[in-house]
């Protein structure tokens, strides 16, 4: 979310902290602040708001955090609106989604183009201007974190209904969009005409530059309700993500009175009805016993009581002995743990100590075997010169259609299936090898496999093997003492569950290397010719040193010959090369093989 | 490969194989290989293929085949005046490698073992109830939002999406065995669509304690030892609050951009700072799902992705390459 920084001291003008400082301190206290910039003349900054602190997606409930942190006061900009108008607006509300409605009429309106710094406001929210009105109902949202809608009644009338739609295919919203609707929509609606969604506005009732008299309205609704909705019309918007977080509907009257404040202020006119306000069940807030110790024994560190109490009647709770009663702003704290939060983190997360780890204590062992049977099999493996590959458990082709497991809604279509064998994924690890000329891998992997039986779904750990030398993947299998289902010489597979298992294991740990190809290995011989036969391992390193590692893959010697017209020696090396291109490749090779 | 590629092939293979003497050896390699031979010949057809890529793949391959079956025949240049020597090709000792996930969690569970915890791992087939419900995510709880998840059985089936879903298991397995210290690497999934920074399925690693007295410090210290372990004694961790249903109060590791020292790049999207997990004091209400009664027994938990540490340790950039992708190993290092 953004928070413009002029806006902020709106409702802390005391605040005067470099944005860098203000960045840093926002985020400790639990709204990452990725990074704050100058546009247009205002400090603007970006924040990631926890979907518990539905507060905090507006600026109030920000600042109100930042009071607390900085200790500064909190101005508040609404002033109680009373009407001289006996009107009584003839609202329904018929449905129990409704946690609390504010409605009232304003007429003679003159609406026109927003001033400058409101146009401002608004495109660095990432919305475009629409007229003063329209964009005054979203600067609240913006300011207060509630939605709230503005309805022209030329169009919509005065009778307004909160209902569960019962008889409406279609709504258009005020960008346009049709949405085909359903009965579970909350709505708000005239007796002939679908006006609004809960989170959206409807083309119907929309407020232009020459709309003169309206009805605006700020509700809180059951957020499941909300979010439900959004999710069945598939529709995200600004209002939307705000009415499906618990709202605050003890703050819907200063909200609402500053929204009417600046109406008026901006675009003269006068109230002509009551105030509506139906609040049928006021929130009951939580009672919560404190105990005020309880901040430094969760901590670790010795938090004084007295920041504790001083914090949280900043934070404006009400407290009686060790009894807390939450702000109605915060539905989020619930129970002592959330006070403990509050106060911790109000007190600094630094100050916590970061080089006390546990102490080490001596526990029963409950590693499962399996773990242990894994990764002894994984030294082994690797012992004997096997790689150990990774891949992908969904894929696109069962091996038994009677058993597989297949995902209902994966987004990757061509791979809904749970693998039942990992012999299909090494053969296409095979394929990827060949494709970059890496013809002499042997390598394994141990992996989940899946089967269905009934309603039961099965997990297998497997182990499934490549060598491309049967005959000595056949030995490495009889020297593990492993059973294996042998497929087409080179790959085998073998079902670890009822393996006998080790009581424990201590795995090797190890920093080994490991590449990501991006093209294939370029593979040159060069033929050398030496006067004494020579230890070709130590050949190999010779100019294995002189190509150097940044581009040598492998270097074997396929050939050594005896001339024996000349007595001489020929060694035939066959060079793979990474990292680098054909020509530099070839060049380095002629180098170090002296061939030009 | 191709039909006619494959045909082509078998025809070389059988001609190389009936190969007697060197001068039939040059005459068949030209043929094949040079200038005029069938794969140039194939090469130049290469605009006319169905799909010019695929066609271009099968033919560097078949190139790579026939090439291998040539050289096999070498012996035959060195007819009557050369002996050979040894019909073994030489290596240098051919080493295996552990994946370099392995390696990540293998250094992790290290440390943690000398702190006295088991490793630990639970199915990957899940239910709504341990995925969600016992670690305080109610249905319809806005942080479901947080995690995609891939069904099996909507609503009840899923794929785990998180390692805490192994912690519901381990509170649960465990609650009368307290008490408990556990770590477990494990895979995950979540349905995204897969590219090249993102994947369904990747790689978390987590940390549960429940004992008598635990607190923030133990958290924090621990989370910090971890670390340490990975990006050495010099790494700049901040530890902030943060929102996780599961714990109470939440805690949010950053480590100071290594690119940038905190200054701000693209890297770290100009914070200065990387989110790198999350942790936290486990919540009463997720004990107390798992029989535990919070008023007695605390606990800590915290997790990670364990991926893109692992492609910033190999210089891997694309994530694909770490599930049956491109990675490779060189064999004698």
């Amino acid at each position: 979310m953004k928070i413009i920084l002029s806006h902020l001291q709106k409702f802390l003008p005391d605040l005067k902290v470099d944005p860098a400082k203000l960045r840093d301190d926002i985020t400790m206290i639990g709204h990452f602040t990725n990074f704050f910039e100058e546009i247009d003349g205002e400090i603007v900054f970006d924040l990631d708001i926890k979907v518990n602190r539905g507060d905090c997606l507006g600026y109030y409930g920000l600042a109100r955090d930042l009071s607390v942190f900085y200790n500064l006061p909190l101005k508040n900009l609404s002033q109680e609106n009373n009407s001289s108008s006996n009107y009584q607006l003839p609202i329904k509300i018929t449905t129990d989604n409704v946690k609390r409605v504010m409605a009232t009429k304003l007429s003679d309106l003159k609406n026109t183009q927003s001033p400058d710094w409101l146009k401002t406001f608004i495109k660095l929210h990432g919305n475009s201007s629409i007229n003063t009105i329209v964009d005054l109902t979203n600067y609240i949202m913006f300011m207060y974190g509630i939605p709230n809608h503005a309805f022209d009644t030329a169009k919509s009338g005065d009778n307004l209904i909160w209902e569960m739609n019962s008889k409406y295919q279609e709504f258009i919203s005020l960008d346009g969009s049709k949405l085909n609707l359903n009965k579970n929509i909350l709505m708000i609606n005239s007796p002939t005409k679908a006006l609004s969604l809960s989170f959206w506005g409807g083309e119907a009732c929309a407020i232009e530059t020459n709309s003169t008299d309206i009805i605006v309205e700020m509700a809180v609704y059951n957020p499941t309700t909300v979010r439900q909705n959004s999710h069945q019309l598939k529709s995200v918007t600004e209002a939307g993500t705000r009415l499906e977080k618990e709202l605050d509907p003890e703050l819907i009257p200063t909200a609402f009175n500053h929204l009417i404040d600046l109406i008026l202020e901006n675009c003269n006119g006068q109230i002509s009805s009551q105030i509506f306000d139906y609040y049928p069940k006021p929130i009951s807030l939580p009672q919560i016993k404190f105990d005020f110790q309880k901040p430094s024994l969760t901590s670790g560190i010795d938090i004084p009581t007295d920041f504790s109490l001083d914090c949280l009647t900043r934070l404006g709770c009400e407290i009686n002995n060790n009894i807390v009663i939450p702000p109605s702003i915060r539905p989020d704290i619930t129970m002592d743990d959330d006070l403990v939060e509050e106060v911790v983190r109000f007190y600094g997360y630094q100050k916590i100590p970061t080089n006390q780890p546990i102490t080490p204590k001596n526990i029963p062992d409950i590693t499962p075997k399996e773990i242990y049977l894994i990764d002894s099999l994984k030294d082994k493996l690797i012992n004997l010169g096997y790689d150990e590959v990774l891949t992908w458990p969904l894929v696109s082709t069962p091996v038994d259609k009677n058993s597989v497991i297949t995902t209902q809604n994966s987004i990757n279509t061509e791979s809904i299936y749970l693998r039942q064998s990992l012999i299909p994924s090494l053969q296409q690890q095979l394929d990827q090898y060949t494709r970059f000329k890496l013809t002499n891998s042997q390598f394994f992997e141990i992996g989940k496999i899946f089967f269905q039986e009934g309603d039961k779904y099965i997990e297998q750990n497997a182990l499934g093997i490549y060598c491309p030398d049967a005959n000595k993947s056949i030995s490495d299998l009889k020297q593990l003492n492993l059973n294996a289902n042998i497929v087409d010489q080179n790959f085998a597979e073998i079902i670890l569950d009822n393996l006998e298992k080790p009581d424990t294991y201590t795995p090797k740990v190890l920093n080994q290397s490991a590449y990501e190809l991006t093209s294939q290995l370029i593979i040159l011989d060069a033929n050398i010719t030496l006067d004494n036969q020579e230890d070709p391992l130590n050949l190999i390193k010779k100019y294995s040193d002189v190509i150097g590692p940044q581009i040598l893959w492998e270097m074997v010697i396929t050939d050594i010959y005896h001339d024996q017209k000349t007595g001489k020696y020929r060694y035939t090396f066959r060079v793979s090369y990474f990292n680098t291109d054909d020509k530099t490749a070839k060049e380095k090779h002629l180098s170090a093989f002296s061939l030009k | 490969m191709d039909q006619n590629l494959e045909q082509i092939k078998q025809k070389y293979l059988n001609k190389i194989s009936s190969i007697n003497s060197f001068p039939e050896l040059e005459q068949i390699r030209v043929e094949i290989l040079g200038r005029n031979g069938e794969i140039n010949k194939l090469f130049s057809e290469i605009k006319n293929a169905a799909n010019p890529r695929e066609y271009g793949q099968q033919l560097n391959q078949l190139k790579t085949e026939l090439e291998t079956a040539l050289s096999s025949k070498n012996i035959l240049k060195s007819e009557k005046i050369s002996e050979k020597l040894t019909n073994s090709i030489f290596s240098l000792p051919k080493i295996g490698h552990l994946h370099p996930i392995t390696q990540t969690e293998r250094q992790l569970n290290a440390v943690f073992k000398k702190l006295g915890f088991s490793i630990y791992n639970s199915p990957e087939i899940v239910t709504d109830e341990f995925n969600f419900e016992r670690l305080n995510v109610p249905k319809d709880h806005p942080a479901r939002d947080m995690q995609d998840s891939i069904y099996i059985k909507e609503p009840e089936y899923l794929l785990r999406t998180q390692t805490s879903t192994i912690e519901s298991y381990l509170l649960q397995a465990q609650s009368k065995n307290l008490p408990i210290r556990a770590a477990f690497p494990g895979s995950v999934f979540r349905n995204e669509k897969v590219n090249r920074s993102n994947h369904f399925v990747f790689h978390q690693y987590q940390a549960v304690v429940v004992d008598k007295g635990i607190t923030m410090k133990d958290l924090i210290g621990t989370m910090d030892l971890m670390f340490k372990t990975l990006y050495g004694p010099n790494v700049v961790v901040r530890y902030r609050c943060k929102y996780y249903p599961e714990v109470e109060p939440g805690v949010g590791p950053d480590m100071q951009c290594f690119n940038c020292h905190g200054v701000g790049c693209p890297l770290c999207k100009y914070a200065g700072w990387i989110e790198m997990g999350g942790s936290g004091m486990i919540h009463p209400k997720v004990l107390e799902k798992a029989g535990i009664d919070p008023k007695v027994w605390s606990g800590f938990a915290f997790g990670m992705g364990l991926d893109r540490w692992t492609m910033a340790q190999k210089n891997i950039k694309d994530i694909r390459t770490l599930m049956g992708g491109n990675l490779a190993y060189k064999p004698n290092l």
